[in-house]
């Protein structure tokens, strides 16, 4: 284990708090906004599930948080992280709490590590920025961080270079590298979606087992709502930048009330359903950004939406747990979503026996 | 390995050339000599009897091509015929050649140094107006002929500042001489330094926007140290292949700013002697040149291994 600071940190609750932001790109067609109005918080050790698809504003709501963004991005709202406000007039240098207080284990592990760096090195590095480590103190650490990060042999395996080792183990040096100088927050943007099925629980798992240890919390960010499920206290799903819905992640699975959730549960495989059942795509595209749609950006693709949803925007409300929120007019389970569920059902029966 | 093998080959084919261009297209004696080969002079006849001896004209093709190869390894490079004394080729460009290189790697050096600080600062401000204003000094750097930029150096710092002298003299020290290629190695580095400095800033363009530059962002570590340690490296690329052409079209000096500085290279060598039809000493520096050329490139290969670990086999 590496040793961890604990001056000036939040031993418990809340970590994080992120109120209304928004991330604006400048881009030649205009503004875009990436993010919309975002709000939602974090405690010390709990890890949190950001799910969407490409283009829903996953990524670059957990590079907003930490800061990571082109200069072409400004932010809006504000972010706590401790006592720390990050988008206020007293924020503190990010590249002090990168890699420090948080880091990021990215998607593509192939092209996220230095390729003509060692790997003991690229670990080393922050090491010695923020720890001011001596070379040879950086280099047994991280050594003890390889074997933490279960890399077999990682006294040899610290002197080679990126290309010398597979997708798995370079995902498992990424999480050694974040994991370094001990952070309180952890974000993994889709840190499974390069590697082979195999190799994908067992960095999950090796994130779950390092959490728990280190009592971190972690942002997972992925567009497989099964690979959130038994890796996270809390769900926030993604749409055309907007949070539409949020929930811990039982209430979630059990009381979805989003249609657009359903529809990304619906499109993953199962195993018991019969081979060669149709995969249920969502229809469509997501929405473009640089011209939202005027209401809910989910409508042109809903098959449960009504006029009301193309011409006004539903809010974030709250359901019946306190700690569950949507924006959808007709969610999950009311009359109208009901009518529509037999309509389509009917619908799908004339077309079968034709 | 393989590539040195490959070199020597390279080597070995340029020797053949060469030794076919003096032996096979036209007499030999008349290659060597001139219009002496044909004389009944006594002076001449004895001419014609020393380069039969130290060109082996009197032996087979194969066997006159092995003896003249063996010269030429241990700097034998025959005789200026033409030339009052009759010097050794050997003596002309142990004279020569060292200015010429001289002039090369101090141009190199300058137009390294000059190029990377370069490309860094406009990398790191890609498209912003101290960008900008660099491209277009470095695009006029590049399309400016080296005969101006020459004079525009001899005049700033020679004349108006007066810091660096305006000629080259052969009988000063050495130090001297160094001092005196300065502006020379100069008129060639700018041009040279703007080539490079393109190059690299593009591919240090490309490479910043890798995923692992901000991996390392994401880790702490300050502009600064971004650009060199992780940058740097891996956008050397192109700058160096193109550093290793222009090294080896270098070696034979640069003709005309060693006739604008008068320093008598060995540009001006081989041109003086192609003037005055002096087949040996032509020769003798093309043989000169490419296997320097060669070198270089094999220089540059292993400098891509250092560079690269994937690279390496």
């Amino acid at each position: 284990m590496t040793s961890l600071q604990t001056d000036g940190r939040v031993a418990d609750g809340r970590l994080l708090t992120v109120e209304d932001l928004r991330t604006t790109f400048a881009t030649e067609r205009g503004p875009v906004c990436a993010v919309d109005g975002v709000s939602l918080t974090l405690d010390r050790g709990q890890a949190l599930g950001i799910v969407g698809e490409s283009g829903s504003g996953k990524t670059v709501l957990s590079r907003s948080i930490m800061g990571l963004l082109p200069s072409t991005a400004r932010r809006e709202g504000s972010i706590r992280f401790g006592d720390q406000d990050l988008l206020g007039p007293n924020a503190p240098d990010m590249s002090r709490l990168w890699g420090r207080e948080m880091s990021m284990v990215f998607q593509n592990p192939m092209v996220s590590l230095n390729p003509v760096m060692r790997i003991g090195e690229q670990i080393a590095e922050p090491l010695r920025i923020h720890l001011g480590m001596s070379r040879r103190d950086a280099k047994a650490t991280a050594i003890r961080l390889l074997r933490d990060v279960r890399i077999p042999e990682p006294d040899r395996r610290v002197d080679q270079y990126p290309h010398e080792l597979s997708g798995g183990m370079r995902q498992r040096v990424m999480i050694a590298i974040a994991l370094a100088c001990g952070p309180t927050l952890l974000f993994a943007d889709e840190p499974t979606t390069a590697l082979d099925v195999t190799v994908q629980a067992q960095i999950l798992e090796l994130i779950a087992e390092q959490r728990a240890e280190r009592n971190m919390s972690v942002v997972l960010v992925t567009h497989d709502l099964g690979v959130v499920a038994g890796h996270t206290d809390v769900i926030a799903v993604m749409y055309g930048g907007r949070l539409v819905e949020i929930a811990p992640t039982k209430v979630l699975f059990s009381q979805m009330r989003m249609p657009y959730t359903e529809a990304l549960l619906q499109s993953i495989p199962r195993l018991d359903q019969k081979s060669h059942t149709r995969l249920n795509a969502i229809p469509g595209r997501p929405p473009d950004l640089h011209d939202p749609p005027r209401g809910c950006a989910f409508a042109p693709r809903c098959a449960f939406a009504r006029d009301r949803c193309r011409e006004e925007a539903p809010p974030l409300a709250t359901a019946e747990n306190p700690d569950h929120k949507f924006a959808c007019w007709y969610p999950v389970g009311s009359p109208e979503y009901h009518e529509t569920k037999e309509r389509i059902s009917a619908g799908l029966e004339i077309g079968s026996t034709s | 390995m393989q590539r040195l093998a490959a070199s020597v080959m390279l080597i070995l084919a340029v020797s053949m050339l060469t030794f076919g261009a003096m032996n096979l297209l036209g007499d030999p004696l008349f290659n060597i000599l001139g219009p002496a080969a044909a004389d009944t002079k006594p002076e001449s006849l004895a001419k014609v009897a020393a380069a039969k001896e130290l060109y082996y004209l009197d032996r087979p093709l194969p066997e006159r091509y092995v003896r003249w190869l063996g010269d030429m390894v241990t700097g034998d490079f025959g005789v200026q015929f033409g030339s009052t004394g009759q010097p050794p080729v050997s003596e002309l460009v142990k004279e020569r050649f060292p200015r010429s290189l001289t002039l090369l790697v101090m141009a190199q050096l300058l137009a390294a140094m000059i190029a990377i600080p370069w490309a860094l600062i406009s990398a790191a401000r890609a498209n912003k107006p101290a960008d900008r204003i660099s491209t277009v000094n470095s695009f006029l750097l590049i399309a400016m002929p080296n005969f101006a930029l020459a004079v525009i150096l001899k005049y700033v710092f020679g004349i108006k500042l007066g810091w660096f002298p305006l000629t080259f003299k052969a009988t000063d020290p050495w130090l001297t001489r160094v001092y005196q290629t300065f502006l020379p190695a100069l008129t060639i580095a700018l041009p040279a330094a703007a080539v490079y400095q393109r190059l690299l800033r593009t591919d240090l363009i490309t490479t910043l926007q890798e995923d692992f530059i901000l991996m390392a962002r994401s880790k702490g570590v300050g502009r600064q140290r971004v650009l060199f340690k992780h940058a740097l490296r891996p956008s050397l690329f192109s700058f160096i292949t193109v550093f290793g052409i222009n090294t080896g079209t270098l070696i034979g000096g640069s003709l005309i700013v060693e006739n604008i500085f008068r320093i008598p290279g060995l540009g001006s060598a081989i041109v003086e002697a192609i003037l005055r039809e002096d087949f040996p000493v032509v020769l003798a520096i093309v043989m000169i040149i490419t296997t320097a050329f060669v070198l270089v490139n094999v220089l540059v290969d292993a400098v891509y291994t250092l560079i690269d670990p994937r690279v390496r086999r």
